[in-house]
């Protein structure tokens, strides 16, 4: 089993259209992973049903017991994200503030103040309209993507992929060098990254190829919108060659992704020309893996 | 030597774990006594985040020599296990715990 990661460093450069269009060009013993979880959105693509939903916890919420406080306002005091205010007598815990950090209940000398754990939202297990299974989920309002929630998506789909002899488990990472990224690449075996030829899209390139070399995984490249500025997507080429990483594809500029999103379709249903470039890059990664 | 490999198990024909932080179980073989600790790692993965520097701290408090991973550990993983003079062997991803330990004997891994 092999398990193939589409990162992006920056947002917005067309991660989730190519690794929608490589989920519709790969072969039936694939399984498909959003590990995007701030931003899942290869489902409007996809269009799931669902088989199956699972609570999700993680975050911790300060609850105060109020047959044990005793109204000292230490908490008040330590709390550096402002959830604890003082209305009516009372000290009271803002959640949508409160960042679980523990402090208020750690200095608490009462031990009035628990730390719970949050349903932050569902994990789902679905069907797609390509006869491949679909793991991914959605975060409740404010609850924030995690190195833990990328690690559970990725697990139920490997543990699938395992269970039925399938090849390969296809993952949308997620933006950024953070937690969630750093989860997503673990355990891969490629990564493809996907960039565009701007000033931050070179910036943000850099930066996730210095987090990739230090897991030691193959990386190849997709320039999106090269047409945009040659003379950045020359820059890009000069760091591919550098770092030996291969040049997957050069795709341009083109309102067929936009177009082929509004029909609800991955852009290389909607364009032979992006079509051909992506089975192209599809195929060399089969090649490299 | 007191060697830590990320297993996805607890023998040592249990599936090396690639992840460092988020790894399932450490096997610790410790050389001179030919004993095995195997730490359950699995209570690391409740964590939201901060996953490889737990694991950096769970494997430095064993006070191992070598750790051998499938891909190795993350940035602030990796300044841990540095500052405490451990040494990180990666590209055992697909082997089993025996399997890599052999392929550490013969230099078969590569060095971080």
């Amino acid at each position: 089993m092999k398990e193939i990661v589409v990162i992006s460093g920056k947002g917005g450069t067309g991660k989730t259209s190519v690794t929608a269009s490589f989920a519709y060009l790969s072969s039936a013993n694939t399984v498909l992973a959003d590990c995007d979880v701030d931003a899942s959105d290869m489902h409007l693509l996809l269009k799931p049903e669902l088989i199956s939903s699972e609570d999700f916890f993680s975050s911790d919420l300060a609850v105060i017991d109020y047959d044990k406080c005793a109204g000292c306002g230490k908490c008040f005091e330590v709390c550096r994200f402002k959830a604890v205010s003082y209305e009516f007598n009372k000290f009271k815990i803002n959640a949508n503030n409160c960042e679980g950090c523990g402090y208020c209940s750690y200095v608490c000398p009462t031990n009035a103040i628990t730390l719970v754990k949050q349903n932050d939202g569902n994990l789902y297990i679905s069907d797609t309209r390509l006869g491949k299974k679909l793991f991914h989920a959605e975060l409740g309002p404010g609850a924030e993507n995690s190195g833990k929630l990328v690690a559970k998506v990725k697990n139920n789909a490997k543990k699938y992929a395992r269970e039925n002899n399938l090849d390969i488990v296809l993952v949308d990472g997620s933006p950024g060098v953070g937690c969630p990224v750093i989860s997503s690449l673990s355990g891969a075996n490629f990564v493809v990254l996907v960039t565009e030829p701007t000033t931050s899209g070179v910036h943000d390139l850099s930066r996730v190829i210095q987090l990739v070399k230090k897991f030691h995984i193959k990386m190849g490249c997709i320039i999106n919108k090269t047409d945009i500025n040659y003379k950045t997507a020359d820059e890009i080429k000069k760091i591919l060659t550098a770092e030996d990483i291969t040049l997957l594809a050069e795709l341009p500029y083109s309102d067929n992704f936009t177009l082929a999103m509004i029909k609800e379709v991955t852009v290389a249903e909607f364009d032979k020309g992006i079509k051909n470039m992506l089975q192209n890059a599809w195929e060399k990664i089969n090649n490299l893996i | 030597m007191k060697i830590a490999l990320t297993s996805t198990g607890n023998s040592w024909d249990s599936k090396i774990d690639p992840r460092f932080g988020r790894a399932e179980f450490i096997f610790i073989y410790d050389e001179e006594t030919k004993n095995n600790e195997i730490v359950d790692n699995s209570g690391v993965s409740e964590h939201a985040h901060g996953a490889g520097p737990m694991t950096a701290q769970i494997v430095t408090e064993r006070k191992v020599d070598i750790i051998i991973t499938g891909n190795g550990p993350g940035g602030n993983a990796a300044r841990v296990i540095e500052s405490a003079g451990i040494k990180v062997f990666t590209g055992a991803g697909e082997m089993t715990v025996k399997e890599a330990y052999d392929a550490y004997k013969n230099n078969k891994l590569n060095k971080l």
